[in-house]
């Protein structure tokens, strides 16, 4: 009886750890292909075939704590005259002209309690690809890391001892 | 096996719970989060970068400066403007909490009105003016405008506004200053409020005046004061008045007077200085003198209770010392023959020669547009025989703060309309037919003219919050006017309506710029200031001096006085307030009767026990607050609470004292009288809570709030190294140099001391550690800083607090609230012992009530960040670790809530979260929208199970890192400030960098009057007080 008991215990027990791993991976295939957005930006045209500058439309990135998602106002900058036939432009044109922002479903997402400056990682000479991945290659923006604290701290640790820029491993640097 | 497939055993633990969840959750996923980007960007706004403007706080009369501290367009944090003539930086906890004014839940959502049943219902702005519009055209000449003290274009719009309407317009402010207005009308010729400068004054003689909590200008007084205790050779303060203040507890000593004796007492200390010739030459000593002659020593310890021999000693001490300062105010100054007693101040300063010294009359306080009592008394009696037609009441409570017996709430009835123009829905405005919703100070584009000279700019922090249906009032008046037909003369807008009051400014102080460059420069600084000149004045006479009698029968004089948190009462929507702890009593969330222990035990009350209170006027019962800061025949009780409206946090909390005062007013000035009752005390009948934070106020043995006498301070200063325990330490580790080097392990403190005690003495009760101590000094940790794990440390940081600046006036404790995200949690937590706060202020009455020397003492406590730290050992789990900068850090993300810390922390300072504070759909959520707005993104918001506490702000450490990191160079002194040091009137709380010799708090941690709290425990702190030094009044 107790034997059998124990054997039902374990079965249920892998069952559920089974369900688990294949749902994280299940979840972890998804981001792959990155989340659908509300007009299909591609970074592969602008920030590869294009060439074009990350912190050009990621301005913040360098000088606060958020890379902030570029306005409306600077995609129209160039989209007032550039390719407004193309079907996901004209749905950009269309936010505009109804004063609405597109509603981006984030990809790169913290926890609240952890506290990450952009700037700093920028103006010590981290490459944006560094966390972000290959954007440029990606006509889907997809979560190309982790983002898992030992993630982080794997870099870090490179960067001990670094000269100009040492990396800290103080837990407040983030978690405050 | 690569790295990547390996489940390590939490890992797998957590996919386990994840498994289990998912099934039972269906698999569902949670919704993706969106990002909305500007559809524009502002000009240089940038998402993670902070904003500040200046503007003006306008929580009070006094105006201080502030910097309004902006996060994607919400107001986060409001700090002191270092630059503003009237604050200098600092801000007061009224100040910091107005925020929550701003992000008050229960705001007005749009206009209302009554109907017919008496209920409200949401009408629109159109609907609304169109109404007022109607009603007011009728009512022209009939019509009446209450306002606060607004001060500015503001008031000029408001004082033309009823003009045009040919009505009258009412500036009503609860404390109104009259009688110190009349007595300087009728003794230097000009009603006003002076300049008092206590940094100029080396003795100063409060006869009931609370400068360093309500009266006057309290941060710009605070930091005088301060400036004045500073130095060692003088700076005594003594304290007159039958309960013993916030203010008073800063004195050396207090002189429990009889209620309403000030005025001889202050007469005989005059008639003393001119009998003995000590004050300063003057022509009519013989005029004065007969003024005062009758006021011997003799006869006025019969009138007050003070001896004769304490007069002539007071006398001769505040003449000596020059200049001298004599103020009065506060509840001294209430009584019905106040103009009288503070006649006799302003005879006191001149005997002594201060007029123009430090009782100054050039940046004198703003308040002279504010209504006499006579005039709301006037308003009274119209709107009572139906001769207003209309009322539109903007900014001032009358029906909550004028005493009952005015019957100012039953003459407001008659009126057949009446217009609040509010920002939530408090007694005034309850009783209004139409209320129209406002936007707050911190919303709106103003200014204000605070004192003389100072031209202040009131710059809105943000844009209006959207949820709020609200207009500037400035706006809401113009349109009133101009739908009441007699708005012709005004612009369409109050933006154009202040820049053309501006361009008169601009004309005067433009200096050749152009109109916008003038605005855009006197924006940036916050206003603008001339030198302002002094008033002429000269000793013309004095009135009559008669004492007050109080009225009814009781055996116990009745003293009511503003609550420093909520001052008149109107702090009480806000619930920063409402949780800080009152300097006095340590009650939180309600009022409560002080009453001396012998009086209590005599009506068989104790600690907490409900009180009935009964003066002629009426009764009413709270429970009892035992102190000896009053006098046996003397009650005193706050005011500010016990509202019946005014939103969720105000409401049904304490009792509005207010109800107790029988008809009473000054006979000259015509001030309400707030010193005027006697009245009985009884035990009550129903069972009541008095919620407090610190149970008990007496220190025993424990040396926390630690003293230095002036003479041993003295004797240290010029170089005999006596007198002062704890200077053994310098010899025993060598020159106060070599210890720089060292700083982490060789500070000295209590620990290193050798101890002298006598045979068979005992430790201190708390010292229950294995410590057991010994002549033999205990050496410095044998790893010096600059090797170890540590080694490549940048900074230690620390914090000097001295405990002789610190006035116990609680500003810290809510700019750290601000700060860090800190929730209320209610009186109910309160009581048992959950509150949340990472300051607070320990009060210690060391001696108070006795003849002779006062003795209170403040001590701000906060994690003391130490060396050795009695919770991080004890944390299972490493959430609690010293980092390589002196910090003792709390990662909350990892804390599994088993409070073993708490209960290893010696200084009790840590926080624990029992419920979610932080989740919208628990009961015990605190930040019900708006509120929630003011949260700083730059600190997590805790949730359930987690241990918190003070960080010594260190996002504002990475903030100064990263400012100086970005200019290439090492951060400087001064450059990182906490949210307590910012906030602080007095500056007691200095922070940087230890391992920078130079440093300030470097300086203050080796000086003389450094010490650990708790050192025998040798935690060795990295916060080091500084002892209050102890004057001797005598």
């Amino acid at each position: 009886m107790n034997r059998a008991l124990a054997a039902l215990l374990i079965l249920v027990t892998l069952a559920a750890a089974t369900v688990a791993l294949s749902q994280s991976l299940n979840i972890s295939l998804l981001s792959s292909k990155g989340p659908q957005q509300p007009i299909a930006f591609s970074h592969k045209i602008h920030a590869g075939k294009l060439g074009m500058d990350c912190l050009y439309c990621h301005y913040g990135a360098d000088k606060s704590t958020i890379a902030n998602i570029p306005p409306v106002s600077v995609c129209m900058g160039c989209h007032k005259l550039a390719s407004t036939d193309r079907p996901e432009v004209k749905k950009l044109i269309g936010y505009w002209e109804r004063g609405e922002t597109p509603p981006w479903v984030e990809v790169y997402r913290l926890p609240d309690h952890v506290k990450f400056n952009h700037k700093r990682h920028v103006k010590a000479g981290v490459e944006c690809q560094k966390c972000h991945g290959k954007a440029e290659e990606m006509d889907v923006l997809s979560q190309a890391s982790s983002l898992k604290m030992g993630w982080c701290l794997s870099c870090h640790r490179q960067q001990l001892d670094d000269k100009n820029f040492p990396a800290t491993m103080d837990c407040v640097s983030c978690h405050h | 096996m690569s790295e990547s497939v390996v489940l390590q055993r939490r890992e797998f633990l957590k996919l386990l719970g994840l498994g289990v969840a998912g099934a039972a959750t269906g698999c569902a996923t949670p919704p993706a989060d969106r990002l909305i980007p500007y559809l524009v960007a502002p000009n240089d706004t940038l998402p993670g970068v902070p904003y500040w403007y200046a503007s003006t706080c306008r929580e009070c009369s006094a105006g201080c400066g502030v910097l309004v501290k902006q996060r994607e367009g919400r107001v986060i944090k409001l700090e002191g403007n270092p630059e503003h003539p009237v604050s200098r930086g600092g801000l007061c906890a009224r100040g910091h909490a107005s925020l929550q004014g701003l992000y008050d839940p229960d705001r007005l959502k749009s206009p209302m009105m009554k109907d017919a049943s008496g209920a409200w219902k949401a009408v629109s702005w159109d609907e609304a003016l169109k109404l007022t519009g109607e009603k007011l055209g009728v009512a022209r000449g009939k019509l009446a405008l209450v306002t606060d003290n607004a001060t500015g274009s503001l008031h000029k719009l408001a004082a033309g506004w009823a003009a045009a309407a040919g009505g009258t317009h009412l500036v009503y402010e609860p404390f109104a200053y009259e009688s110190l207005r009349e007595a300087n009308r009728r003794t230097f010729g000009q009603a006003v409020v002076p300049h008092f400068d206590f940094a100029r004054a080396r003795y100063v003689l409060s006869l009931g005046a609370d400068f360093l909590e309500t009266f006057g200008s309290p941060v710009a007084q605070a930091r005088g004061f301060a400036a004045m205790r500073s130095g060692a050779a003088d700076g005594v303060f003594v304290a007159v008045g039958p309960r013993l203040s916030l203010t008073g507890a800063n004195a050396d000593e207090w002189i429990a007077i009889r209620p309403g004796g000030e005025m001889a007492l202050a007469l005989g200390m005059a008639r003393v200085i001119l009998t003995e010739g000590l004050g300063a030459a003057s022509g009519d000593r013989g005029a004065l003198l007969d003024l005062v002659s009758a006021y011997t020593p003799e006869t006025v310890a019969e009138q007050t209770d003070v001896p004769a021999e304490t007069v002539k000693r007071l006398a001769r001490a505040f003449a000596g010392a020059r200049p001298s300062l004599a103020v009065a105010g506060g509840i001294a100054a209430q009584s019905e023959r106040s103009v009288a007693m503070l006649a006799a101040v302003n005879l006191l300063n001149v005997v002594a020669g201060n007029i123009g010294e430090t009782v100054r009359f050039d940046r004198i306080l703003n308040v002279d547009a504010v209504g006499s009592f006579a005039e709301v008394q006037q308003l009274i009696g119209t709107m009572g025989d139906g001769r207003i037609d209309a009322l539109v009441v903007h900014g001032a409570n009358p029906v909550y703060a004028v005493p009952a017996w005015a019957g100012f709430a039953a003459a407001m009835d008659k009126v057949i309309f009446k217009v609040a123009l509010a920002t939530t829905l408090d007694e005034t405005a309850e009783r209004c037919d139409l209320v129209l919703p406002v936007t707050h100070a911190l919303e709106t584009a103003g200014d204000a003219q605070t004192a003389r000279g100072v031209y202040s700019m009131v710059q809105p922090g943000m844009q209006k919050l959207p949820m709020f249906d609200a207009r500037p009032v400035g706006d809401a008046l113009i349109a009133m006017a101009k739908a009441g037909g007699f708005g012709g003369q005004y612009p369409a807008a109050w933006s154009d309506y202040l820049a053309a009051e501006w361009r008169g400014l601009h004309q005067r102080f433009g200096g050749g710029r152009d109109f916008d460059t003038f605005w855009a420069e006197t924006l940036r600084r916050g206003g603008l200031w001339e030198d302002a000149g002094a008033l002429p004045v000269r000793w013309i006479g004095a009135p009559a001096f008669a004492a007050p009698e109080l009225k009814g029968t009781g055996d116990l004089a009745l003293v009511l006085y503003p609550s420093p948190a909520l001052f008149d009462g109107r702090g009480a929507n806000k619930p920063w307030l409402q949780e800080l702890p009152d300097p006095t009593t340590k009650a939180v969330w309600g009022s409560w009767v002080e009453i001396h222990p012998e009086t209590a035990g005599r009506i068989g009350v104790a600690m907490g026990d409900p009180v009935r209170i009964e003066t002629e006027a009426g009764s009413v019962e709270l429970p009892a607050y035992l102190y000896a800061g009053v006098r046996k025949d003397t009650i005193a009780v706050p005011l500010g609470q016990g509202h019946t409206a005014y939103g969720r946090y105000a409401t049904g909390r304490g009792v509005n004292a207010l109800n107790l005062l029988p008809p009473a007013q000054d006979d000259a000035s015509g001030a309400v009288a707030y010193l005027c009752a006697r009245a009985k005390a009884s035990r009550g009948a129903k069972a009541m809570d008095l919620v407090r934070t610190q149970p008990h106020l007496h220190q025993a043995d424990s040396e926390i709030a630690q003293v230095i006498p002036v003479t041993s301070l003295m004797a240290t200063l010029t170089g005999s190294h006596g007198g002062e325990a704890g200077h053994g330490a310098e010899a025993a580790h060598g020159a106060p140099g070599s210890m720089m080097l060292h700083p982490m392990q060789s500070r000295p403190g209590r620990y290193t001391e050798p101890l002298e005690r006598s045979p068979g003495a005992k430790n201190p009760a708390h010292a229950v550690s294995a410590y057991e101590p010994h002549e033999v000094v205990r050496g410095p940790r044998q790893v010096p800083v600059s090797e170890g794990s540590y080694a490549h440390a940048q900074h230690r940081w620390a914090m000097a607090i001295d405990l002789n600046s610190c006035t116990g006036c609680s500003s810290c404790v809510v700019a750290c609230s601000a700060e860090n995200n800190i929730p209320t949690v209610g009186p109910e937590m309160i009581k048992r012992g959950r509150e949340m706060h990472w300051i607070r202020i320990e009060r210690f009455e060391e001696k108070v009530g006795d003849p002779g020397a006062n003795d209170v003492r403040f001590v701000p406590m906060m994690c003391q960040h130490c060396s050795d730290a009695p919770c991080e050992t004890v944390c299972p789990v490493y959430a609690t670790y010293h980092n390589p900068e002196g910090l003792n850090a709390q990662v909350y993300n990892r804390c599994v809530g088993t409070r073993y810390c708490s209960n290893n922390c010696p200084y009790k300072v840590r926080a624990f979260n029992f419920f979610d504070y932080a989740a919208p759909e628990k009961e015990t959520f605190a930040f019900p929208e708006p509120l929630n707005w003011q949260l700083n993104p730059d600190v997590t918001v805790r949730s359930k199970g987690v241990m918190e506490k003070c960080t010594m702000c260190v996002q504002r450490i990475l903030e100064g890192k990263g400012n100086a990191k970005d200019e290439g160079r090492a951060v400087r002194d001064g450059e990182i400030q906490t949210a307590c040091q910012q906030s602080c009137p007095t500056q007691a709380i200095v922070f940087g960098d230890l391992l920078d010799p130079e440093s300030n708090v470097s300086k203050l941690s080796h000086g003389d009057r450094r010490y650990w709290v708790l050192g025998e425990l040798n935690t060795r702190p990295g916060v080091t007080y500084l002892k209050k030094i102890q004057r001797e009044s005598a």
